[in-house]
């Protein structure tokens, strides 16, 4: 009992209560002990994340927020006159806000392929699909994410995110998808370090959150190229000009399998239009590549651009990339929707390209060959229906057209099996929720 | 023919109840803020956080009203062209990026024109029938 009641104090402290208040509390109850305990393994796993402790020690006691009194308000939002005794003076909107905000965000979803000779997977981490591996599956869509966001001072502020899905060992252990904090400057100019989410494309930051957009999954065609995170840092430039508004970020930082990455991305939004362009750099590994080139990293660049409007009842929007390695691949999506009520009915065609090997490398292998030649092409038919407050439940069918010599995205093939221009459908039903 | 003459009036009577249970919004800052009109261009800016001043550089405090509520759904469909739903996916990216934060709630039209006369940096929308001399109606939508 002392050990335990030792390890929650310098937490309790770090999170600004007072040492009177904690031991009021912690001696009530050894729940709150355990509560404690539990923070302090997180605070843990997150400052080698971010190295930001105070996140998570504020956090694993959510009382410290409301203990917190608001900064006080700018100088600017005190009245010239002063004296109306009708009004009420309010703290301005920014800074009474509780410090800590826990929230989240999920999906529950089966797919069904029509193919039984390979798997067809939303991202090419997945040891396994529908299709082969079986008929029926839920690892393409299901995703549970929890979120806390602090605002430390009007100036600082940071967000941690795990994600519970589908992943390379084939479990849906937790992982740290985004974990950094956040320095603003000015309101328009901050910096972020730690985990950040690359903004490869118009939804790449918020891919996983299906409430967010129209459709089952973003247009497999195109994002299965992004990479999703960074550890590193980036700043944001936000400037109005005319009546549009224009952010524009530059990022660096690494992965595992993606070395001295940087990039530079803009978003132009003017009325219901959004115009999103990026370009990054990175050197990745070869171990996935296979190309036959004998050093272990290699530069690999990614020029992408896309738009979107969406003046309310209806929406459409493209996107376009370009990535070089020792080949070239495009590809590209286009879709548009109509929302009628609580339904919202779309379409979308999406490709890639077969790759074309650029010059000054060494011949590629066969098993490179294969791997730049993922030419594809997707039609999907689908519907969102906002069937309560922050659900949704959305049904597409899928129809994916192989070229002439790919096996397009599909994994597990086996051996000797050639399913060069093939076409199969995959039917996919999701229930998606925010918290 | 008689029923004929019957519906018409009864049409008008319905329609007329139905308009004046409508809540008509009116988007305002406080009497003592220098903004005198903004547009539903602007405004959407300011509630969506991509601005965070109004068009003459001074701070803008955003004001909501509560999720579900009439006037709410309202200001949003009509100034902002925007549903619940799509309202929600909107905060859902802007929140779990880090991007932002939605703007603060207060209760009703009163509580909302009440911290808006004494903040001239804040912007709110209410129903007409609550506008005094307090505040400013900067958009009529």
């Amino acid at each position: 009992m002392p050990k335990k009641y030792f390890l929650v104090i310098p937490f309790l402290f770090a999170a600004g209560i007072s040492v009177a208040e904690a031991e009021q509390k912690d001696i009530s109850t050894s729940g709150t002990v355990k509560v404690g305990k539990a923070g302090a393994k997180k605070a843990a796993v997150h400052a080698s994340a971010s190295a930001s402790v105070p996140v998570i020690t504020g956090a694993s006691a959510p009382e410290a927020a409301t203990a917190i009194t608001p900064a006080p308000a700018p100088a600017t939002s005190v009245g010239k006159g002063g004296a109306d005794k009708t009004t009420t003076p309010v703290a301005p909107a920014s800074t009474d806000q509780p410090m800590f905000k826990f929230s989240g965000f999920g999906s529950l979803g089966v797919s069904h392929s029509s193919l039984d000779q390979g798997d067809y997977v939303l991202s090419d981490s997945m040891p396994k699909g529908v299709g082969r591996s079986s008929e029926w599956t839920e690892s393409n869509n299901t995703r549970l994410a929890a979120h806390v966001a602090a605002n430390f001072t009007p100036k600082v502020s940071g967000i941690l995110q795990v994600d519970a899905e589908y992943q390379a060992n084939g479990t849906y252990s937790p992982r740290v998808e985004m974990a950094n904090v956040k320095y603003a400057f000015i309101p328009n100019f901050y910096m972020r370090v730690g985990r950040l989410a690359i903004p490869t494309f118009i939804d790449s930051e918020n891919h996983d959150i299906g409430y967010s957009f129209a459709w089952v999954n973003p247009p497999v065609d195109l994002y299965q190229l992004s990479i999703h995170s960074i550890d590193g840092v980036d700043a944001t430039y936000r400037s109005e000009i005319g009546e549009a508004v224009n952010s524009i970020k530059a990022m660096y930082g690494n992965k595992s399998t993606s070395k001295d990455m940087w990039g530079l991305f803009d978003k132009l939004e003017y009325g219901q239009a959004t115009f999103h362009a990026g370009y990054q750099q990175r050197r990745s590994s070869t171990q996935n590549l296979l190309t036959g080139v004998t050093d272990a990293w290699i530069q690999n660049s990614d020029l992408s651009v896309g738009a979107s409007y969406d003046p309310g009842d209806w929406f459409a929007m493209s996107e376009w990339i370009q990535r070089r390695s020792t080949f070239k691949i495009n590809a590209m999506y286009i879709s548009t929707g109509y929302r009628i009520n609580k339904f919202t009915p779309y379409l979308t065609y999406g490709q890639i390209g077969p790759g074309s090997f650029l010059t000054g490398y060494p011949p590629p292998t066969a098993a490179a060959i294969e791997r730049a030649n993922r030419a594809q092409s997707t039609v999907s038919l689908g519907v969102r229906w906002d069937f309560r407050r922050n659900y949704d439940f959305k049904i597409q069918y899928d129809q994916v057209t192989l070229s002439d010599n790919s096996n397009g995205y599909l994994i597990n093939v086996p051996p000797g099996v050639i399913l060069y221009g093939s076409k199969f459908h995959v039917i996919s039903a999701v229930v998606d929720f925010v918290f | 023919m008689f029923r004929n003459s019957l519906i018409l009036p009864l049409l008008v009577a319905v329609a007329t109840f139905v308009a004046s249970a409508h809540a008509e919004v009116v988007v305002v800052v406080s009497s003592k803020s220098s903004v005198k009109s903004l547009t539903s261009e602007q405004t959407t800016k300011i509630f969506l956080g991509k601005v965070v001043t109004f068009p003459n550089g001074q701070t803008a405090f955003p004001i909501d009203q509560p999720e579900g509520s009439a006037i709410r759904d309202e200001f949003y469909s009509k100034v902002v062209h925007k549903n619940s739903s799509q309202l929600t996916a909107y905060w859902a990216k802007v929140i779990f990026t880090g991007d932002g934060r939605p703007p603060k709630l207060l209760a009703d039209n009163v509580a909302v024109r009440k911290a808006i006369a004494g903040n001239p940096n804040a912007i709110g929308y209410i129903d007409k029938s609550a506008v005094n001399r307090s505040v400013r109606v900067v958009l009529k939508p």
